[in-house]
Protein backbone atom coordinates (compact mmCIF):
# COMPACT_ATOMS: atom_id res chain seq x y z
CA UNK A 1 0.00 0.00 0.00
CA UNK A 2 2.91 2.45 1.15
CA UNK A 3 4.64 1.53 -2.29
CA UNK A 4 1.68 2.39 -4.22
CA UNK A 5 1.29 5.86 -2.86
CA UNK A 6 4.37 6.81 -3.07
CA UNK A 7 4.26 5.66 -6.55
CA UNK A 8 1.76 7.64 -7.04
CA UNK A 9 2.95 10.86 -5.79
CA UNK A 10 6.65 9.94 -7.23
CA UNK A 11 4.63 10.28 -10.95
CA UNK A 12 2.30 13.15 -9.43
CA UNK A 13 3.26 16.09 -12.14
CA UNK A 14 2.78 13.43 -14.96
CA UNK A 15 -0.40 11.92 -13.34
CA UNK A 16 -2.17 15.63 -13.47
CA UNK A 17 -0.52 16.65 -16.87
CA UNK A 18 -2.43 13.42 -18.42
CA UNK A 19 -5.85 13.38 -15.35
CA UNK A 20 -6.54 17.15 -15.17
CA UNK A 21 -4.42 19.40 -18.33
CA UNK A 22 -5.27 16.67 -20.92
CA UNK A 23 -9.28 17.34 -19.90
CA UNK A 24 -8.91 21.21 -19.00
CA UNK A 25 -6.78 21.70 -22.83
CA UNK A 26 -9.64 19.67 -24.01
CA UNK A 27 -12.92 21.61 -23.06
CA UNK A 28 -10.84 24.68 -23.58
CA UNK A 29 -10.04 23.98 -27.27
CA UNK A 30 -14.11 22.93 -27.77
CA UNK A 31 -15.25 25.64 -26.34
CA UNK A 32 -12.71 28.01 -28.35
CA UNK A 33 -13.43 25.94 -31.59
CA UNK A 34 -9.99 26.54 -32.02
CA UNK A 35 -8.93 25.30 -35.49
CA UNK A 36 -6.42 22.22 -34.59
CA UNK A 37 -3.80 20.92 -37.21
CA UNK A 38 -3.52 17.41 -39.10
CA UNK A 39 -7.52 16.87 -37.97
CA UNK A 40 -6.41 16.15 -34.61
CA UNK A 41 -9.73 16.06 -32.10
CA UNK A 42 -9.84 18.42 -28.99
CA UNK A 43 -8.84 15.27 -26.70
CA UNK A 44 -6.32 14.24 -28.91
CA UNK A 45 -4.60 17.48 -28.89
CA UNK A 46 -5.07 17.80 -24.90
CA UNK A 47 -3.61 14.58 -24.29
CA UNK A 48 -0.71 15.54 -26.07
CA UNK A 49 0.08 18.46 -24.27
CA UNK A 50 -0.82 17.20 -20.61
CA UNK A 51 1.64 14.47 -21.74
CA UNK A 52 4.20 16.40 -22.71
CA UNK A 53 3.98 19.19 -20.02
CA UNK A 54 3.58 16.37 -17.38
CA UNK A 55 6.71 14.70 -18.60
CA UNK A 56 8.59 18.15 -18.70
CA UNK A 57 7.47 18.84 -15.13
CA UNK A 58 8.10 15.22 -13.81
CA UNK A 59 11.44 15.11 -15.15
CA UNK A 60 12.59 18.68 -14.29
CA UNK A 61 10.47 19.04 -10.86
CA UNK A 62 9.41 22.15 -12.10
CA UNK A 63 6.26 23.45 -14.16
CA UNK A 64 7.87 26.52 -16.30
CA UNK B 1 0.75 57.48 23.96
CA UNK B 2 3.77 58.62 21.95
CA UNK B 3 7.19 57.29 21.04
CA UNK B 4 8.55 59.18 23.91
CA UNK B 5 5.88 57.26 25.98
CA UNK B 6 7.83 54.20 24.83
CA UNK B 7 11.27 55.98 25.90
CA UNK B 8 9.91 56.92 29.50
CA UNK B 9 8.72 53.08 30.03
CA UNK B 10 12.28 51.97 28.82
CA UNK B 11 13.41 53.41 32.57
CA UNK B 12 11.07 51.12 34.11
CA UNK B 13 12.16 47.56 35.48
CA UNK B 14 11.52 44.28 32.64
CA UNK B 15 9.01 43.13 35.27
CA UNK B 16 7.45 45.82 36.12
CA UNK B 17 6.90 46.09 31.44
CA UNK B 18 6.05 42.33 31.65
CA UNK B 19 3.22 42.80 34.63
CA UNK B 20 2.00 45.50 32.43
CA UNK B 21 1.76 44.04 29.50
CA UNK B 22 0.25 40.92 30.69
CA UNK B 23 -2.07 42.80 31.87
CA UNK B 24 -3.41 44.72 28.91
CA UNK B 25 -3.16 41.34 27.11
CA UNK B 26 -5.98 39.37 30.16
CA UNK B 27 -8.57 42.24 29.18
CA UNK B 28 -8.11 40.85 25.90
CA UNK B 29 -8.33 36.91 26.44
CA UNK B 30 -10.97 34.99 27.03
CA UNK B 31 -13.64 36.67 24.55
CA UNK B 32 -15.80 34.08 22.10
CA UNK B 33 -14.94 34.79 18.51
CA UNK B 34 -18.20 35.04 17.26
CA UNK B 35 -17.00 36.48 14.22
CA UNK B 36 -14.55 33.74 13.56
CA UNK B 37 -17.35 31.36 13.86
CA UNK B 38 -19.80 32.97 11.49
CA UNK B 39 -17.25 33.30 9.23
CA UNK B 40 -16.06 29.37 9.39
CA UNK B 41 -19.57 28.68 8.67
CA UNK B 42 -20.24 31.29 5.83
CA UNK B 43 -17.83 30.84 3.95
CA UNK B 44 -17.28 27.08 3.80
CA UNK B 45 -21.31 27.22 2.93
CA UNK B 46 -20.92 29.70 -0.31
CA UNK B 47 -17.72 27.79 -1.38
CA UNK B 48 -19.36 24.83 -1.51
CA UNK B 49 -22.72 26.42 -3.02
CA UNK B 50 -20.82 27.81 -5.69
CA UNK B 51 -20.72 24.34 -7.23
CA UNK B 52 -24.52 23.24 -8.04
CA UNK B 53 -24.89 26.81 -8.69
CA UNK B 54 -22.62 26.81 -11.42
CA UNK B 55 -23.45 23.26 -12.66
CA UNK B 56 -27.08 24.01 -13.14
CA UNK B 57 -26.57 26.92 -15.02
CA UNK B 58 -27.96 29.44 -11.88
CA UNK B 59 -23.95 31.29 -11.63
CA UNK B 60 -22.46 32.20 -14.10
CA UNK B 61 -18.38 30.43 -13.80
CA UNK B 62 -16.81 33.73 -14.61
CA UNK B 63 -18.79 35.12 -11.38
CA UNK B 64 -18.14 32.26 -9.07
CA UNK B 65 -14.42 32.06 -9.91
CA UNK B 66 -13.50 35.31 -8.13
CA UNK B 67 -16.05 34.35 -5.30
CA UNK B 68 -14.39 31.08 -5.18
CA UNK B 69 -10.98 32.50 -4.82
CA UNK B 70 -12.31 35.07 -1.96
CA UNK B 71 -13.21 32.03 -0.50
CA UNK B 72 -10.56 30.00 -0.34
CA UNK B 73 -8.62 33.58 0.46
CA UNK B 74 -10.42 33.43 3.44
CA UNK B 75 -10.36 30.10 4.46
CA UNK B 76 -7.19 29.90 7.09
CA UNK B 77 -7.88 31.92 9.81
CA UNK B 78 -11.13 30.38 11.37
CA UNK B 79 -8.95 27.32 11.66
CA UNK B 80 -6.24 29.58 12.64
CA UNK B 81 -8.18 30.70 15.61
CA UNK B 82 -9.01 27.03 16.27
CA UNK B 83 -5.68 26.18 16.06
CA UNK B 84 -4.72 27.91 19.18
CA UNK B 85 -8.14 26.54 21.45
CA UNK B 86 -9.39 30.55 20.99
CA UNK B 87 -13.18 29.08 20.03
CA UNK B 88 -12.92 26.75 22.50
CA UNK B 89 -10.17 25.16 24.99
CA UNK B 90 -9.34 21.51 25.61
CA UNK B 91 -12.64 19.94 27.67
CA UNK B 92 -14.65 22.66 27.79
CA UNK B 93 -18.43 22.47 26.48
CA UNK B 94 -18.13 23.29 22.85
CA UNK B 95 -14.74 21.83 22.48
CA UNK B 96 -16.27 20.14 19.34
CA UNK B 97 -17.33 23.48 17.68
CA UNK B 98 -13.09 24.61 17.79
CA UNK B 99 -12.25 20.93 16.00
CA UNK B 100 -15.17 20.91 13.64
CA UNK B 101 -14.06 24.90 12.41
CA UNK B 102 -10.32 23.72 12.64
CA UNK B 103 -10.90 20.92 10.56
CA UNK B 104 -13.67 22.04 8.30
CA UNK B 105 -12.44 25.83 7.06
CA UNK B 106 -9.14 24.59 5.52
CA UNK B 107 -11.03 21.95 3.66
CA UNK B 108 -10.55 24.32 0.61
CA UNK B 109 -7.08 24.71 0.91
CA UNK B 110 -6.43 21.04 1.03
CA UNK B 111 -4.59 21.62 4.17
CA UNK B 112 -5.57 19.17 7.45
CA UNK B 113 -5.72 20.74 10.45
CA UNK B 114 -4.04 18.25 12.55
CA UNK B 115 -0.74 19.25 9.84
CA UNK B 116 -1.68 22.56 10.35
CA UNK B 117 -1.87 22.45 13.98
CA UNK B 118 1.54 20.85 14.59
CA UNK B 119 3.35 22.78 11.91
CA UNK B 120 1.74 26.18 13.04
CA UNK B 121 3.34 25.89 17.07
CA UNK B 122 6.25 24.52 15.73
CA UNK B 123 6.34 27.95 13.77
CA UNK B 124 5.55 30.32 16.94
CA UNK B 125 8.01 28.04 18.53
CA UNK B 126 11.12 28.82 16.41
CA UNK B 127 9.77 31.81 13.97
CA UNK B 128 12.24 32.95 11.38
CA UNK B 129 14.61 29.79 12.45
CA UNK B 130 16.25 28.71 9.00
CA UNK B 131 15.94 24.63 9.97
CA UNK B 132 12.89 25.07 12.52
CA UNK B 133 10.65 27.38 11.39
CA UNK B 134 8.31 25.18 8.82
CA UNK B 135 7.38 28.55 7.10
CA UNK B 136 11.03 29.84 6.79
CA UNK B 137 10.75 28.90 2.97
CA UNK B 138 7.97 32.26 2.63
CA UNK B 139 11.28 34.50 3.59
CA UNK B 140 11.95 37.23 0.62
CA UNK B 141 13.83 40.12 0.03
CA UNK B 142 9.87 42.25 -1.24
CA UNK B 143 6.66 41.63 -1.98
CA UNK B 144 7.24 40.49 -5.67
CA UNK B 145 10.16 37.87 -4.13
CA UNK B 146 7.29 36.72 -1.79
CA UNK B 147 4.50 36.24 -4.40
CA UNK B 148 7.67 34.43 -7.01
CA UNK B 149 8.78 32.05 -3.70
CA UNK B 150 5.60 31.08 -2.73
CA UNK B 151 5.29 29.86 -6.88
CA UNK B 152 8.40 28.17 -6.68
CA UNK B 153 7.50 26.26 -3.53
CA UNK B 154 4.66 25.23 -4.93
CA UNK B 155 6.50 23.46 -7.61
CA UNK B 156 6.93 19.69 -7.64
CA UNK B 157 10.12 18.92 -6.48
CA UNK B 158 9.99 21.86 -3.75
CA UNK B 159 11.14 21.74 -0.52
CA UNK B 160 9.17 24.86 0.90
CA UNK B 161 5.79 25.79 1.67
CA UNK B 162 3.67 23.00 2.45
CA UNK B 163 6.16 20.51 1.05
CA UNK B 164 8.46 21.27 4.07
CA UNK B 165 5.74 20.54 6.87
CA UNK B 166 6.30 16.53 6.06
CA UNK B 167 10.14 17.33 7.26
CA UNK B 168 8.67 19.42 10.78
CA UNK B 169 6.04 16.50 11.44
CA UNK B 170 8.92 13.76 11.34
CA UNK B 171 11.25 16.18 13.35
CA UNK B 172 8.84 16.94 16.62
CA UNK B 173 7.77 12.63 16.51
CA UNK B 174 4.38 12.70 14.23
CA UNK B 175 5.41 10.88 10.88
CA UNK B 176 1.52 9.79 11.07
CA UNK B 177 0.29 13.17 10.84
CA UNK B 178 1.55 12.77 7.38
CA UNK B 179 -1.08 10.72 6.55
CA UNK B 180 -3.52 13.12 6.49
CA UNK B 181 -1.79 15.25 4.33
CA UNK B 182 -1.80 12.37 1.81
CA UNK B 183 -5.03 11.56 2.33
CA UNK B 184 -5.79 15.32 1.48
CA UNK B 185 -3.89 15.34 -1.73
CA UNK B 186 -5.47 11.90 -3.14
CA UNK B 187 -8.86 13.22 -2.58
CA UNK B 188 -8.50 17.08 -3.58
CA UNK B 189 -6.43 15.35 -6.89
CA UNK B 190 -9.14 12.46 -7.07
CA UNK B 191 -12.32 14.43 -7.40
CA UNK B 192 -10.00 17.26 -9.30
CA UNK B 193 -9.41 14.14 -12.09
CA UNK B 194 -13.24 12.96 -11.93
CA UNK B 195 -14.76 16.09 -12.66
CA UNK B 196 -11.87 16.47 -15.44
CA UNK B 197 -13.29 13.49 -17.46
CA UNK B 198 -16.56 14.58 -16.76
CA UNK B 199 -16.43 17.12 -18.51
CA UNK B 200 -16.29 19.79 -16.00
CA UNK B 201 -12.15 20.76 -15.90
CA UNK B 202 -12.89 24.53 -17.09
CA UNK B 203 -15.40 24.36 -13.80
CA UNK B 204 -12.92 22.31 -11.60
CA UNK B 205 -10.26 24.92 -12.64
CA UNK B 206 -11.79 27.80 -11.39
CA UNK B 207 -13.94 26.91 -8.59
CA UNK B 208 -11.46 25.31 -6.80
CA UNK B 209 -7.81 24.45 -8.49
CA UNK B 210 -6.33 28.11 -9.75
CA UNK B 211 -8.44 29.57 -6.68
CA UNK B 212 -6.45 27.43 -4.33
CA UNK B 213 -3.19 28.42 -6.08
CA UNK B 214 -4.14 32.19 -5.72
CA UNK B 215 -5.14 31.75 -1.77
CA UNK B 216 -2.07 30.16 -1.00
CA UNK B 217 0.28 33.14 -2.61
CA UNK B 218 -2.22 35.78 -0.44
CA UNK B 219 -1.89 33.87 2.39
CA UNK B 220 1.51 33.22 2.91
CA UNK B 221 1.93 36.54 1.77
CA UNK B 222 0.06 38.21 4.52
CA UNK B 223 0.26 35.48 6.87
CA UNK B 224 3.66 34.47 6.68
CA UNK B 225 6.20 36.63 4.76
CA UNK B 226 4.65 40.44 5.47
CA UNK B 227 4.64 40.13 9.47
CA UNK B 228 8.07 38.18 9.28
CA UNK B 229 9.87 40.45 6.87
CA UNK B 230 12.95 41.02 7.19
CA UNK B 231 12.98 37.24 8.67
CA UNK B 232 16.05 37.89 10.36
CA UNK B 233 15.61 37.66 14.04
CA UNK B 234 14.32 35.06 16.22
CA UNK B 235 12.95 35.62 20.21
CA UNK B 236 9.55 36.29 20.42
CA UNK B 237 9.58 39.93 20.69
CA UNK B 238 12.09 40.31 17.71
CA UNK B 239 10.54 37.71 15.09
CA UNK B 240 7.31 39.32 13.99
CA UNK B 241 6.51 42.96 13.51
CA UNK B 242 3.48 45.19 12.76
CA UNK B 243 3.10 46.86 9.45
CA UNK B 244 0.50 48.75 7.44
CA UNK B 245 -1.23 47.58 4.17
CA UNK B 246 -1.93 49.46 1.21
CA UNK B 247 -5.16 47.16 1.36
CA UNK B 248 -5.71 47.79 5.32
CA UNK B 249 -6.57 45.55 8.44
CA UNK B 250 -9.37 43.73 6.54
CA UNK B 251 -7.64 43.36 3.30
CA UNK B 252 -4.77 42.03 5.15
CA UNK B 253 -6.66 39.63 7.24
CA UNK B 254 -5.52 41.00 9.99
CA UNK B 255 -2.10 40.69 10.08
CA UNK B 256 -0.72 44.40 10.77
CA UNK B 257 -1.31 43.37 13.87
CA UNK B 258 0.29 40.25 13.81
CA UNK B 259 2.78 40.79 16.51
CA UNK B 260 0.24 40.99 19.21
CA UNK B 261 -0.75 37.33 18.02
CA UNK B 262 2.68 36.03 18.68
CA UNK B 263 3.50 37.17 21.72
CA UNK B 264 -0.41 36.25 23.25
CA UNK B 265 -1.62 33.83 20.40
CA UNK B 266 -4.88 33.32 22.78
CA UNK B 267 -5.74 36.72 22.15
CA UNK B 268 -8.70 36.50 19.08
CA UNK B 269 -7.89 37.74 15.79
CA UNK B 270 -10.65 40.40 16.11
CA UNK B 271 -8.96 41.70 19.31
CA UNK B 272 -5.40 42.24 18.09
CA UNK B 273 -6.24 45.30 16.78
CA UNK B 274 -7.23 47.13 20.31
CA UNK B 275 -4.64 45.35 22.01
CA UNK B 276 -1.46 46.52 19.74
CA UNK B 277 -2.69 50.34 20.50
CA UNK B 278 -2.95 49.63 24.13
CA UNK B 279 0.06 47.78 24.21
CA UNK B 280 2.13 49.32 21.39
CA UNK B 281 4.45 51.74 23.87
CA UNK B 282 5.47 48.49 25.92
CA UNK B 283 6.27 46.57 22.57
CA UNK B 284 8.49 49.68 21.71
CA UNK B 285 9.87 49.70 24.82
CA UNK B 286 10.78 45.57 25.07
CA UNK B 287 12.74 46.31 21.85
CA UNK B 288 9.69 45.12 19.29
CA UNK B 289 9.36 46.42 15.64
CA UNK B 290 6.51 48.41 15.76
CA UNK B 291 7.43 51.35 13.42
CA UNK B 292 5.08 50.28 10.71
CA UNK B 293 1.87 50.97 12.99
CA UNK B 294 2.84 54.48 15.06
Amino acid sequence: MLTTIKTIFYFGPLLFGLGFIAPLAAQILERLEAPLPFGLTPLIAGLILGAAWGTYAQVKGRWA
Amino acid sequence: MSTAAATDLRALPEAELIRREREIASRHLDKFPYLAVFWAFANFATWLALWPLVFTGTLPLWAAFPIATLNIMLSYLPSHEAQHDIIAKPGTKLRWLNELIGHMSTTPLVLPYRVARLTHMEHHKHANHPELDPDYSSTATGPWDSIWGTIKNNQPRSAGGFNAYGKTLERIGRPDVILDGVLYQLAFYGILFALAWSGYAIEAALLWWLPRHIATIYIRFYLSWAPHHPGQETGRYRDTRSFRSIFGNIGSMGMQYHVIHHLHPRIPLYRTPRAYWEMRDILEARGCDVGGLK
